[in-house]
């Protein structure tokens, strides 16, 4: 029999002990697992966010995050002029705002507000009714349609609220063209859309033409590098940032947080779990010292009782890990779903992320738990005194 | 008298430092930590601070302090370059032309009460009073909502996960270790010790390990308190403390170790002692 069917023969012997173990690991490695997914989960889904949208530029004023920092002055004419590069397939200017749109409660219901210019495709997705035309017409989306009850076709009015301050803006009539899924919405948010002129008509009408971003596609055969250098070349005064460079900036700000905690709830976890293994292997070891010196005393090599330990290892913890697969994956939808309470998280980004590399990442650090948790088991039973165990086994 | 400061997050810093002989009538601000060693600023430099990026308006300031911004999480990572000026410099430096003075607001007043648990009441009062004015008590506030409740639930689940873990663990141990001893449960049993005896007996060794257990857990978390604050503090340049072991945590941490540590020991021994005498005695 070899060294695998033997250790198998050994756990099988005591099912208890040995479910329990392997029922232990399976609990950790879920959490392993989970925290390697955490560890790249929201810069993954977050890329995957802004690729969907199908522009790999977004020019601002300032290095602030669209919406956060000044408008851009003729930001509809940049548009114009940077969709004409040829690097360049089509570009739309963005302002983000705020409305109340007035119905029967006495606060009237808060919405963000955006206004979009250009020729190129808006960055929403039409699920019911038609797009913005030229007229006061807006989308919004399935919260706000299910909320208000409104349907393509129905009217309202709102109030914008276009900057920091308190403005008093008079209210505005819109028609609902369609509902529309916008792809950074938040999971209770309610946003609209209408076109820029008719923002900036919400707006007072003083700041026609300016936008927070300018959403830049590129043409495939150029390449984002070569649109990248362009608009700069062509607006030296704005900033032009690439979906990779928006990734980047994205990492190194507050969510790092995540990426810290899963590093530090790895190495505790990895730990406690190659801990807690030496000890079951320990004491188990230690129980049948006698056996394993009977087992050398009848031609059993030193490193055949090594095997069979290092095997034990290896089926308590693959055993484990591979239970902990499916059980990480369920931890793992709930706790995104927990995390994706954050406000202001659209809802289509999620925190864990699975990736080929986490598993491989998650089966290599198994591996070196089963390996480093049998070391120590390892070395009692090759320095084991084979006559003098049996005696005092025997004598006890 | 102590004059109110509000937080300026200007969005020029026009000009860097340059140590002045100016007159001394110009008015102070402070300015944080992190802008004093990115700019290399010092108290008593005199600086000139303008609300918009062309210049416009500048005015002069002498650097009369620098401080640490109060920890804030939701600005973890970000790099704090902030100016903190005296209210009325601040309106006089933002205000348009045109604007005649007293006509500026602010976004938000801070009060202090005389007795903070009057807090409710006064946000009651003061929103009835003046509609259209939101007020909050601050304590209470981050912790009840958005980002802060999450975090903290999403601790919990992972603690729950730990838990459920470290149970098995402890389980399948004790199983082990009272296994270890089934000769001499046996022979205790053979000399006419009842099968409840010998429960109590493991029952008090178990909370004894139990007890002991918790308490070098609760002092390795009171070492590991400081040294994940001080790498965190370190990674995000920040006084925020990510760890604090309360007396209430660690009660709690207590009141569900030894309990579960007990009860795995007298589950695993119950197993065991069903078991005849003589077989237990067995070699």
């Amino acid at each position: 029999m070899n060294a695998m069917g033997f250790a198998w023969r050994s756990l099988v012997r005591q099912p208890a002990r040995a479910s329990l173990g392997v029922l232990g690991v399976a609990a950790v490695g879920a959490l392993l697992f989970d925290m390697l997914l955490l560890s790249e989960g929201l810069v993954i889904s977050m890329r995957g966010l802004l690729e969907r949208t199908g522009f790999d530029l977004r020019v601002t004023a300032t290095d602030s995050l669209p919406g956060q920092g000044p408008l851009i002055p003729n930001a509809v004419a940049e548009a114009q002029a940077i969709a004409t590069l040829p690097t360049v397939r089509s570009a739309i200017a963005l302002r983000f705002a705020n409305a109340t749109i007035l119905n029967d409660r006495p606060r009237g219901f808060y919405t963000s507000f955006q206004g979009v210019a250009g020729t190129a495709q808006h960055p929403w997705t039409i699920l019911r009714g038609r797009d913005i035309g030229t007229g006061a017409e807006l989308v919004i989306n399935e919260n706000t349609a299910t909320r208000l009850q409104l349907a393509p076709g129905a009217r309202l009015v709102l109030r914008a609220a276009c900057t920091g301050e308190e403005q008093a803006l008079p209210p505005m009539p819109f028609t609902v063209a369609g509902v529309a899924q916008f792809p950074f919405d938040t999971p209770n948010g309610a946003t609209l859309a209408t076109s820029l002129d008719r923002l900036a008509d919400a707006c007072g009408g003083n700041e026609s033409g300016e936008a927070d971003v300018i959403m830049v596609a590129s043409q495939e055969s150029a390449g984002t590098a070569a649109a990248v250098a362009d608009v700069a070349k062509l607006l030296p005064h704005l900033r032009v940032l690439s979906n990779a460079e928006a990734v980047n900036r994205f990492e190194r700000g507050g969510f790092t947080y995540f990426r810290q905690i899963s590093t530090v709830l790895t190495t505790v976890t990895l730990s406690f779990a190659v801990l807690l293994i030496t000890v079951l292997l320990t004491v188990s070891i230690n129980q049948r010292l006698g056996e394993i010196a009977a087992l050398r005393a009848l031609g059993f090599s030193r490193w055949r009782v090594v095997a069979d330990v290092l095997c034990e290892s290896v089926l308590i913890v693959g055993g484990g890990g591979l239970l902990s697969l499916p059980l990480g994956g369920l931890l793992a939808l709930g706790l995104d779903t927990i995390l994706k309470r954050i406000p202001g998280i659209p809802a289509e980004v999620h925190f864990f992320v699975f990736r080929p590399e986490a598993l491989q990442v998650h089966l290599l650090l198994l591996a070196a738990a089963a390996v480093i948790a049998a070391l120590y088991p390892i070395r009692i039973v090759a320095r084991l005194p084979i006559a003098a165990t049996l005696r005092e086994e025997v004598g006890g | 008298m102590i004059p109110r400061r509000i937080a300026a997050a200007l969005a020029s810093f026009v000009a860097a430092a340059a140590t002045l002989h100016a007159a001394d009538t110009l008015p102070h601000v402070l300015i944080s930590r992190q802008l004093s060693e990115s700019e290399h600023i010092a108290v008593g430099d005199v600086v000139r601070l303008s609300a918009s990026a062309d210049d416009g308006a500048a005015q002069q300031f002498r650097v009369a302090g620098v401080y640490e911004p109060t920890p804030d999480p939701a600005r973890l990572g970000a790099v704090i370059r902030e100016v903190q000026l005296h209210l009325p410099d601040l309106l006089t430096l933002t205000r348009e032309p045109g604007m005649p003075a007293g006509s500026e607001f602010v976004e938000t007043i801070n009060v202090a009460l005389v007795d903070p648990a009057d807090a409710a009441a006064f946000s009651r009062d003061v929103q009835a009073r003046m509609p259209g004015v939101s007020a909050q008590p601050s304590t209470g506030a981050a912790e009840s909502t958005g980002p802060f409740l999450v975090l903290r639930r999403f601790h919990l689940a992972i603690a729950i996960v730990t838990i459920v873990a470290s149970t098995v663990f402890l389980l399948a141990l004790t199983i082990m270790l009272v296994d270890e001893r089934r000769a001499a449960v046996g022979v205790l049993r053979l000399i006419g010790l009842p099968i409840r005896r010998v429960l109590v007996q493991l029952f008090i060794e178990g909370v004894l390990i139990a007890c002991i257990g918790s308490m070098f857990g609760v002092a390795l978390s009171l070492v590991s308190e400081g040294l994940i604050n001080r790498f965190f503090q370190w990674r995000y340049d920040t006084a925020l403390v990510f760890v604090r072991v309360t007396p209430e945590v660690a009660a709690i941490c207590v009141a569900i170790a030894v309990p579960l540590g007990v009860s795995a020991t007298v589950v695993a021994s119950w197993a065991l002692l069903r078991r005849n005498g003589l077989r237990l005695a067995r070699r």
